[in-house]
C-alpha cells in the first residue's frame, strides 16, 4: 500500500485541503443507505473479534452462553509448558527479526535515495518483490533453501525468513520519509565542515528517527502474528504461537483458543497503536520545524 | 550501504527461488528427500485432471473475493471519504483496525461462530428457526467470506487514497452540468479512481490465490486451494518436487500481476514528485 500512496508517505501529517476547498455536503445530500452499509460493516467486522476476546474471560467451556466472568482460561494457557514457550519463542522471534530487519533496511533505503550505485535499479526491484509475493512461496523457497543446505529447522530459520521478508517493509517506510527530507540541510551541514559520517549521525538519522521507529515496530507486529512463513520454517518445539494455535483449532475450538488469540490482539495493536502514536510525539519536536520548513 | 540488504535479499529471496524452479524439475529418492533432475512431468502433473480444478477453483475463489471487496470496499471509503468530514481518520481507523488483528485469530473468531456449536447456531436454534442447526462451515460461501474477511483493507486504503486525492468540485461540477448521482459516479468519481481500484485488486488477487487458512478452517477437502496443495505437499507424506512445481506455476501466474502491480506503483510516484 504504502508504494502506491507516493506523495503521501512523504509528509508525517496527511494534508488537511479539501476544507478550504468545498463546503462539507449538507445533511440531506448524505446518502442514508451508504451509512447504515457503514454501521454494517463496522457491526460485522468487529463482532467476531470482540465475542472472541468476551468469550474467552466465560467462565463455562460454552461458546454459546456466557456463564459469569472467570480468568481459568488465561491461567490454563500461562500454566501450559509448551504454550508459554510459544509466547516467548513468538516474542524473541520478534524482536530479533525487528532489529536485524530495521537495521539492514533502514542502510537499504539511505542506499538506494542517497547513493548512486550501478546496480541500485536491481536492488530497488529486488528489494520490492518480497512485498508482492504471496507468502506461501516465500514459506516454500524457505523451506527449500534450509533443507538443501542442511540448515537444521528452528527459531533461528524463522527468523531467517521473516527478516528476508520485513526489510523491505522498513525500506519503504524509511526510504518515503528520506525522499521528503531534502538534501540541502545535510549538504549544510557539510559545508560547515561535517565529515560525511557526522552528517549521518548528527543530522539525517535523527530526521529519520520517526520513521524507522515506526516501521520497527510495523515490523514487530508482522512478524509477532506470522504465520506461514514460520509454519513452513519452524522446527518441531518451540514452535512459534501462531503456529501453535493453527494446530489446536484443527482439533477444535476451545477457550483457551479465545485467551490465546485475545492476549495476541492486545499485543499486536498495542505495538501498532505505538508506530502511529511515536512518530507523531517525535515529530513535534525542532526537527519537525528544521527540516519540513513548518512552524514549530 | 546497498550492500548488506542487497546481498541478503539475493542470497535470501532471489536463490531460494532459484532452488524451487530447479527442485520442481527434479525428482524423490527412496526415503522423499527431492534429487535434481530434468523431469517435466511435475508440471504435467500440475494440469493433471485430478489438480487442474484446484488451481481454476482457487482463481475463481481469489476473483470472486476481489469482486466483493471492491463492492464492500468502495461504498466504505467513498463514505468516509465524501461524508466523513472531521471524523473521516477516525472512522478509517475504525474500519481498519479489525484488520490489524492476526488473520488467524480473526478466521478462528468465524470458525468459532458459525462451527455446529457456535454462537450463531445457538442463537438460531434458541429463535425456533432451526433444529438441527445450519451446516456454515465447508462451503464455498464461508471459505470466499474468510479470504475478503483477511484481505479488504488492501482494497479500502488504496481507494480511500485515490478518493481522498479527487478534487470533491468535480462532483459538484458533474452535478452542475445535470448529471444525475448516478451519471456523475459513472463518468467523474468512478474514472478518477480507477486507479485505486486497480491497485487494490492486485493487492487483494495477489494473497487470496496463495492463501490456505482460509480453506483449511472454514472450508475442507472440496474447497481446497492450490496453497492447500502445496502445503500438503511439504507436510506429511508429499512430493516435494510437485509442490515446487505448483509453487513455481503459481508464482510464473502471479508475476504478471505484480509486474502490473509495481509499474503502476512506480508511475505513480514519479507523477507525484513530477
Amino acid at each position: 500500500m504504502s508504494i502506491a500512496r507516493g506523495q503521501a508517505g512523504r509528509l508525517p501529517f496527511p494534508r488537511r485541503r479539501e476544507a478550504s476547498r468545498s463546503a462539507p455536503p449538507r445533511e440531506f445530500d448524505r446518502p442514508r443507505f451508504l451509512k447504515w452499509f457503514l454501521v454494517a460493516f463496522l457491526v460485522f467486522t468487529l463482532a467476531p473479534i470482540v465475542i472472541v476476546a468476551l468469550f474467552s474471560f466465560n467462565s463455562s467451556k460454552s461458546l454459546q452462553n456466557f456463564d459469569g466472568f472467570s480468568l481459568q482460561w488465561y491461567r490454563d494457557f500461562l500454566n501450559d509448558t509448551q504454550l508459554r514457550e510459544s509466547l516467548f519463542a513468538s516474542l524473541e522471534i520478534a524482536l530479533v527479526t525487528m532489529i536485524v530487519a530495521t537495521i539492514l533496511g533502514t542502510m537499504l533505503a539511505y542506499g538506494l535515495v542517497r547513493t548512486r550505485a550501478r546496480f541500485g535499479g536491481g536492488v530497488n526491484v529486488l528489494m520490492l518483490i518480497p512485498l508482492v509475493t504471496p507468502e506461501i512461496v516465500a514459506g516454500v523457497s524457505a523451506l527449500l533453501l534450509f533443507t538443501q543446505i542442511g540448515m537444521q529447522l528452528s527459531l533461528a530459520t524463522v527468523m531467517i525468513a521473516q527478516i528476508t521478508f520485513s526489510i523491505s517493509y522498513v525500506t519503504v517506510v524509511v526510504r518515503a520519509r528520506l525522499a521528503g527530507l531534502g538534501r540541502d540541510v545535510e549538504e549544510a551541514a557539510m559545508d560547515l565542515g561535517a565529515t560525511r559520517l557526522q552528517t549521518l549521525r548528527l543530522i539525517t538519522l535523527p530526521a529519520l528517527w520517526p520513521a524507522i521507529v515506526a516501521a520497527a515496530l510495523l515490523v514487530f507486529a508482522l512478524s509477532f502474528d506470522d504465520f506461514v512463513l514460520s509454519f513452513f520454517t519452524t522446527g518441531t518445539s518451540p514452535q512459534p504461537l501462531p503456529v501453535r494455535i493453527y494446530s489446536s483449532i484443527r482439533f477444535g475450538v476451545t477457550p483457551t483458543i479465545n485467551a490465546i488469540g485475545t492476549l495476541m490482539m492486545l499485543i499486536s495493536l498495542a505495538t501498532i497503536a505505538l508506530a502511529v502514536a511515536l512518530p507523531r510525539l517525535v515529530g513535534r519536536r525542532e526537527y519537525r520545524a528544521v527540516l519540513l520548513g513548518e512552524e514549530a | 550501504m546497498l550492500l548488506p540488504g542487497g546481498a541478503w535479499l539475493l542470497l535470501l529471496f532471489a536463490v531460494p527461488l532459484g532452488i524451487t524452479l530447479g527442485i520442481s524439475f527434479g525428482t524423490t529418492d527412496e526415503l522423499g528427500n527431492p534429487l535434481y533432475g530434468w523431469h517435466p512431468e511435475n508440471y504435467e502433473e500440475v494440469f493433471d485432471p485430478l489438480f487442474a480444478p484446484v488451481l481454476l477453483r482457487s482463481v475463481g475463489y481469489a476473483a470472486a473475493t476481489v469482486v466483493l471487496c471492491v463492492a464492500i470496499g468502495y461504498p466504505i471509503a467513498y463514505y468516509i471519504t465524501r461524508f466523513g468530514g472531521r471524523y473521516k481518520y477516525v472512522l478509517l481507523g475504525l474500519v481498519v483496525i479489525p484488520f490489524l488483528v492476526n488473520y488467524l485469530v480473526r478466521i478462528y473468531a468465524w470458525v468459532a461462530l458459525l462451527s455446529d456449536e457456535g454462537l450463531v447456531n445457538g442463537v438460531l436454534s434458541d429463535l425456533g428457526l432451526t433444529t438441527n442447526g445450519v451446516q456454515f462451515l465447508n462451503t464455498a460461501y464461508t471459505v470466499v467470506g474468510g479470504l475478503v474477511y483477511g484481505y479488504l483493507a488492501f482494497m479500502i486504503l488504496p481507494i480511500f487514497a485515490a478518493l481522498d486525492r479527487m478534487d470533491p468540485a468535480v462532483i459538484e461540477a458533474g452535478k452542475d452540468l445535470y448529471g444525475s448521482p448516478w451519471q456523475t459516479f459513472r463518468h467523474v468519481t468512478w474514472p478518477t479512481t480507477f486507479q485505486g481500484v486497480l491497485a487494490g485488486s492486485v493487492l487483494v488477487f495477489l494473497p487470496a490465490v496463495g492463501d490456505f487458512v482460509s480453506a483449511q478452517l472454514l472450508g475442507g477437502a472440496d474447497t481446497y486451494m492450490v496453497g492447500n496443495l502445496i502445503q500438503q505437499q511439504f507436510f506429511g507424506a508429499g512430493n516435494w518436487p510437485f509442490g515446487a512445481a505448483l509453487t513455481t506455476v503459481m508464482m510464473c501466474f502471479l508475476m504478471i500481476f505484480m509486474i502490473f502491480y509495481l509499474r503502476s506503483a512506480a508511475r505513480a510516484a514519479r507523477e507525484a514528485r513530477a
